[in-house]
């Protein structure tokens, strides 16, 4: 390469990459990125560009309640919300965004379709996790979860939407309210979590999964 | 210390006439930094699986194709340094001449062995890169008092320019890559920069096709690629010499790395990959490969060229929930050589007057390398791995670097080297790395590995023709590596 077309390239690679298109930014410290550039650029990464994660190492966020996603991203920021998923990958994250910034992205993940997950498909359904979900388990006092999440699980302000999360995120987040202090806005789930058996959490977490998506 | 390097070079003659001792390896290896983790706020099991580098996840494989731009801008700087210990089996040998603190330098002592300096992260919306600079304590002994002294070279360096456009269920990514290795801006952990013996000083085989690491820092890449839908990856590069104006990816060539390789004009590089997500599993099947021209003299690139034509499929599977981290990879590269009139057909180095009859140099090489690695990682603390090497080709005689005197069977020829000889003129080596790691902390990491050679040099026994076993080479590699 001759010294011109060197300098051509570099002048072209200085237009081009100083050229900011916030609609494609992924940056996270601006306030000017739109949600729905964060949401596509970054989040969907994990997450999905539509907010059904493929991984269950990742809560699906599709059709997520506005409130209780806004409640979460604050929760991360405030560093109020530390369970590992917490800090080890949403701390950072949101460390830097702007209350508009996390409307937006509950917004945009609150209109989103869910879909039926991998695992779901093969599971199935669980008629033990199904009388829990539906009736709770009265001898010991648990209460049905659908009198807080909806019957349908579809959630309601800040009780989160469940239908169709992946059973694996709903079994470690009631084990994190069971035995932990690091989700202290879910303190009403401390004492359900408390009377389940790890073999009721899979129950009503493998149910919660093979809802059909709505 | 047994210390294996794709880079040794003989008199600029034939790239893989490797030996083995009396130099360390210089393995051209980074891992992602310290600097990203500010960068993003994110912990290291983000981008790599159960925190091991260098091995990615999926979100890992995005933020490298990305560009290195997710995040804020903050100090893109980290420092690495890797200290460690190599034992070998034996360090002794029949051979007579052998010297075992120049063959084996610093056996058994637990030494500062290299450190690094990065700048990483991302520069603009579409800019972001990675460049290593590295500090190597042992790079060269000084023949008069053994003494070793340390130098300091380019390492690693990937820099890009990348977009990514999202609509409805499209997600098409596409980048520019500028670096100085070919597959160290590959993704995936089957490639040579990234798969094996990634720990500075560890173990392997001496002899490996040029893509893996013969022109690491020696050459100067321009690529574009594009991932598709997070399912497609393609890409297309060329790579020339890293002299005159791209000589800073090449700064400080040192004595162990070897004379700067000279390729001729543009020499091309294509990958394509298919990649797939379910559930906590992803896999991947690809191919890669490279067509180089490297003359063989570098000291006169004039005239004809050895002519490299490597080509390798991969594969790679992991799953990933937590607190479990699977990764499993593996890679074959089949690499044909074509050499220059000027190294073809040559008297054997050791008979260079053609007096005793010894073959002539081969026209042409076949080299071949299976590689496969398992590792798996329990809450991004305690992990295991094993990997399995197999290096066949075909023999020449210009990787004989011991030979019997025809006239008096039974007596090596003058200059026949022990513990790095062979006999044969067979690359062939084969063997096991197994390792144990801890990551107490994600800066910190502690490590034992454990290789055993099945075969070297071409020979289970007596390779070296002083009755050196390729079982003595076995080594034992405690490291202590940390990064900030």
């Amino acid at each position: 390469m001759r010294p011109s077309q060197i300098i051509i390239a570099l002048v072209i690679t200085a237009i081009f990459s100083g050229c900011t298109n916030l609609e494609r930014s992924r940056s996270l410290a601006n306030p000017a990125t739109p949600a729905t550039a964060i949401a596509q650029q970054v989040c969907s990464n994990c997450h999905g560009i539509d907010g059904n994660a493929e991984s269950p190492n990742f809560p699906n966020l599709a059709a997520q309640q506005e409130s209780y996603f806004i409640a979460q991203l604050n929760g991360f920021k405030s560093h109020g919300r530390s369970d590992p998923a917490g800090f080890e990958y949403m701390w950072g994250l949101s460390q830097n965004l702007s209350d508009a910034q996390i409307a937006g992205l509950a917004a945009y993940y609150s209109q989103q379709k869910p879909k039926a997950t991998y695992q779901a498909k093969m599971l199935a359904p669980s008629a033990e996790g199904k009388k829990i979900f539906e009736q709770g388990i009265a001898s010991i006092g648990v209460p049905p979860c659908g009198s807080c999440h909806g019957a349908e699980a579809q959630g309601q302000a800040t009780f989160p939407r469940l239908a169709g999360q992946h059973s694996d995120y709903i079994v470690k987040q009631l084990m994190v309210f069971q035995r932990t202090d690091q989700r202290p806005e879910g303190g009403i789930m401390k004492g359900v979590a408390h009377l389940l058996t790890a073999q009721n959490m899979q129950a009503v977490a493998t149910y919660i999964e093979t809802m059909p998506p709505k | 210390m047994l210390a294996c390097n794709a880079l040794f070079k003989r008199n600029g003659w034939y790239r893989f006439a490797a030996g083995i001792t009396g130099l360390w390896l210089v393995s051209m290896s980074a891992f992602a930094v310290p600097a990203f983790n500010r960068q993003t706020g994110q912990n290291c099991v983000a981008c790599h699986a159960g925190g091991h580098f260098p091995d990615l996840t999926p979100y890992g494989r995005l933020f490298k194709l990305t560009g290195y731009t997710i995040g804020k801008s903050v100090l893109p700087v980290s420092v690495m340094a890797v200290a460690s210990l190599n034992k070998t089996r034996s360090a002794t040998s029949p051979d007579p001449a052998l010297n075992s603190a120049t063959a084996f330098p610093k056996d058994g002592n637990f030494i500062f062995q290299t450190a690094s300096l990065f700048f990483a992260g991302r520069v603009t919306d579409h800019l972001g890169g990675f460049v290593q600079i590295t500090y190597n304590n042992y790079d060269a002994q000084s023949p008069s008092d053994s003494h070793w002294t340390g130098h300091t070279t380019s390492d690693n360096l990937d820099i890009r320019l990348v977009d990514r456009f999202m609509s409805g269920s499209n997600d098409v990514i596409v980048g520019a890559t500028m670096n100085n290795n070919p597959t160290v801006q590959d993704v995936w952990n089957s490639v040579p920069s990234w798969g094996y013996n990634v720990v500075p000083g560890s173990s392997g085989p001496a002899s490996t096709p040029l893509i893996a690491g013969g022109l690491a820092q020696n050459v100067a890449g321009l690529g574009a690629y594009v991932f598709w839908n997070k399912g497609v990856y393609a890409e297309l590069s060329s790579y020339r010499t890293a002299n005159g104006f791209w000589s800073f990816m090449s700064k400080g060539f040192s004595v162990a790395q070897g004379t700067q390789q000279i390729l001729k004009g543009e020499n091309p590089y294509w990958r394509l990959a298919l990649t797939r997500e379910w559930g906590p599993h992803n896999a991947m099947i690809g191919t890669f490969g490279l067509n180089a021209k490297v003359y063989p003299d570098p000291a006169d690139p004039t005239g004809q060229t050895n002519h490299y034509r490597d080509t390798g499929i991969d594969g790679q599977y992991q799953y990933i929930l937590d607190p479990h981290a699977f990764t499993l990879s593996t890679s074959y590269i089949r690499e044909r050589v074509d050499y220059a009139d000027a190294v073809a057909n040559q008297p054997h180095p050791l008979d260079p007057a053609g007096l005793i009859g010894l073959p002539l140099t081969n026209t042409q090489d076949t080299l071949k390398i299976f590689r496969a690695k398992a590792t798996y990682v329990y809450h991004a603390k305690y992990g295991t791995s094993l990997s399995y090497f197999n290096v066949t080709g075909t023999s020449n005689a210009a990787l004989q670097t011991s030979a019997y005197d025809p006239a008096n069977p039974g007596v090596l020829l003058d200059g026949s080297e022990g513990v790095a000889g062979n006999l044969s003129g067979s690359p062939a080596t084969r063997g096991w790395t197994t390792e144990a790691f801890w990551t107490p902390v994600q800066y910190l990491r502690i490590g034992l590995q454990y290789t055993a050679f099945n075969k070297f040099n071409g020979a289970s026994n007596n390779y070296d023709g002083f009755g050196r076993n390729a079982k003595d080479n076995n080594t034992i590699f405690l490291y202590l590596w940390g990064a900030y």
